[in-house]
């Protein structure tokens, strides 16, 4: 089981390491799970060609992750640690499951754009990241608040995404404002657009955030 | 004691039964409306094709309910599915719908046709699964692609079954309709999988 | 209502037209993390094709087997659990081959052992087989996909690998080093990837 510590921490670039008191702050802007640690871009990619699939997307991960976040830490003094992760991967799938049936339930039509990406919540690094890093150390209600910065920092970044693409790929905004002059530039709505988007955003942040010795190796 | 054998397997199995718990309960609770969505999601598009006439933002339940009072569905041929619409009070139908799917560019495309009562004339037609490139072959789910193939017949002038998508198809002729620039491939794609349905359609009929 | 897709079809489509990475985005955490040397993208990719292969047809058997609502054994609609069965499943194999990998052959277990660990955590695994339940597909379809998207994935990730060595004398602006040139250098190879489009379809 420690070997998949070390994959997630691979995958991540060192997200084990952020010990210590997390601040809303942190968790939404400087350590920003998605555009400064580049965890859990899959689903950033794929839901982001509009807005209003990205802000369900969003509130997908707060739930999940603040869910999660609250047992994993509930449970700490409790989990044999031979049968951590797979205990964290049971409690990480269950709110995923629940949230995935309430959308099919009631939301249909948003849970059929968003396909499997709801599912793959369960290995979207920022979760299992955030119970190992922070909810096996600390009691409940910090994990929650993690568990919510963390959410609000991936949310925001998405939301970001969402708005370019969909406004350079349709000219228009969750059908709340809409320019008939524009001809929709495609690319942004499909696969390519999403990768490219990603790049500048990341970027931004980059800038923003000032030069990192550990970056960029 | 947390290390011991005992002790892991307790607490796999109360964590297990737990999450299994919380599980069957929201499927229990949610299972109702999921499958009506479910069963929605096909009948709502009959109800577009045939154009029975439906509340705007209905639920899944008045959509079924709407489909139960006006359409039968019979199979015909070999699993042809015929949708007859028949408002409540009259007993001729006025309309009838056809399913039909087919290898679209990137995944199927599944759709219903839906003719007039001399199965010939196009009263509407539906797409309600595709994947096409959008703004290109996506362009099947727009009004303008639709519309044009109401009127439209599914026999030529001289009465052989059959339906074309062309360029510059919209005046060309009562069985073909305009095609979508610069999605050649979308459209043949469209045009083939609507002459398997049209052949069927007048074998059966 | 015409003759389903044929397994050799979605092979090609997997690789191409529908690939795992540059159109349905699965597996960028890895994609993005190993992608710096050939070699080692190779090996990733490798180990990736062999458990997508694995993982679908077993998903397949359980779902069909056990989960659908109107499945072999359990006639009761358990599909709202697939998720956790999924990943249990692919957590499980992923162990079994690094135990018998190190096992019977110490080389390949070198060459490919790190990789193993990383793969549950690759949503394209995950992702894989839940595309096959919403797709439809029949056991050899499943196991065409599984193999096929395995391969798009090593070819795009190998790509991938070979730009990064080369960018690596590029002089590229401070802000876009590392991550962000990668993201924009794949959406690029996505819009290659584009030009597939109607080689093949499903």
């Amino acid at each position: 089981m420690a070997d998949e510590k070390k994959g997630c921490m691979t995958c991540g670039g060192g997200m084990c390491g952020g010990k210590g008191i997390i601040t809303l702050k942190e968790g939404a802007w400087s350590n920003n799970p998605l555009a400064i640690q580049m965890l859990g871009i899959c689903s950033a990619l794929a839901v982001t060609s509009s807005l209003a699939n990205s802000l369900v997307m969003g509130v997908a991960l707060i739930f999940v992750c603040v869910g999660s976040n609250l047992f994993v830490s509930l449970l700490r003094a409790h989990t044999p640690p031979r049968i951590r992760m797979i205990a964290e991967v049971a409690i990480i799938a269950t709110f995923v499951i629940i949230f995935d049936q309430i959308l099919k339930a009631y939301f249909w039509e948003m849970s059929k754009q968003l396909g499997p990406y709801v599912a793959l919540i369960i290995t979207n690094c920022i979760v299992m990241g955030r119970a190992e890093a922070f909810a096996l150390q600390n009691p409940p209600m910090l994990s929650i608040v993690d568990g919510f910065a963390n959410g609000i920092g991936y949310a925001v970044v998405l939301a970001v995404i969402g708005i370019i693409r969909e406004l350079f790929g349709t000219g228009s905004i969750m059908g709340l404002w809409e320019a008939d002059w524009y001809v929709g530039n495609l690319i942004m709505v499909s696969a390519p657009g999403a990768f490219i988007v990603m790049g500048f955003v990341v970027a931004l942040f980059n800038k923003l955030k000032g030069p990192d010795p550990e970056e960029n190796k | 004691m947390k290390n011991s054998n005992a002790y892991t397997i307790m607490y796999a199995a109360i964590l297990g039964v737990v999450c299994a718990l919380l599980l069957t309960a929201t499927a229990e609770s949610t299972k109702e409306r999921i499958e009506a969505n479910k069963e929605a999601e096909k009948l709502k598009n009959v109800l577009v094709a045939l154009k029975v006439p439906t509340q705007e933002n209905a639920s899944s339940e008045q959509l079924i309910e709407v489909f139960n009072n006006n359409v039968q569905m019979e199979v015909k041929g070999e699993g042809l599915e015929f949708y007859y619409y028949k408002p409540e009070g009259s007993s001729e139908p006025v309309a009838v719908a056809v399913a039909f799917e087919g290898k679209g560019l990137q995944a199927r495309i599944k759709g219903f046709l839906a003719l007039e009562p001399d199965m010939k004339t196009i009263r509407g037609i539906t797409f309600y699964e595709q994947a096409e490139t959008p703004g290109l072959g996506g362009r099947i789910t727009e009004e303008w692609f639709v519309k044009q193939f109401e009127k439209k017949t599914i026999v030529d002038a001289d009465g052989n079954p059959g339906m074309e998508i062309k360029p510059g198809g919209a005046k060309a002729g009562i069985n073909s309709v305009d095609a979508i620039t610069a999605a050649t491939m979308t459209s043949d794609k469209v045009e083939y999988m609507l002459n398997v349905v049209i052949k069927k359609i007048v074998e059966v009929k | 209502m015409d003759e389903p897709t044929t397994a050799i079809v979605i092979f090609f489509a997997a690789i191409f037209t529908n690939n795992m990475l540059l159109a349905s985005f699965l597996g960028m955490c890895s994609f993005v993390a190993c992608s710096v040397l050939i070699s080692t993208a190779l090996g990733l990719g490798t180990a990736v094709t062999l458990v997508l292969a694995c993982t679908t047809a077993i998903n397949y058997g359980i779902y069909h087997l056990i989960l659908k609502a109107d499945a072999v054994w359990l006639a009761t609609d358990l599909g709202f659990l697939k998720f956790i069965v999924f990943i249990a499943v692919i957590a499980a194999f992923v162990q079994f081959v690094e135990m018998f990998v190190e096992r019977f052959s110490p080389k390949l277990y070198f060459a490919l052992g790190i990789f193993l660990p990383l793969i549950t955590v690759n949503c394209a695994i995950l992702g894989a087989s839940l595309l096959l339940v919403i797709n439809e597909y029949n056991l050899p379809q499943s196991v065409g996909f599984g193999f096929g998207a395995g391969i798009g994935w090593t070819l795009a990730i190998v790509l991938m690998a070979g730009l990064r060595q080369k960018m690596r004398y590029s002089d590229i602006p401070e802000p876009f080093k590392g991550v962000p040139i990668a993201l924009m250098v794949t959406g690029v190879l996505a819009m290659a990837f584009i030009g597939f489009a109607g080689m093949v379809s499903i």
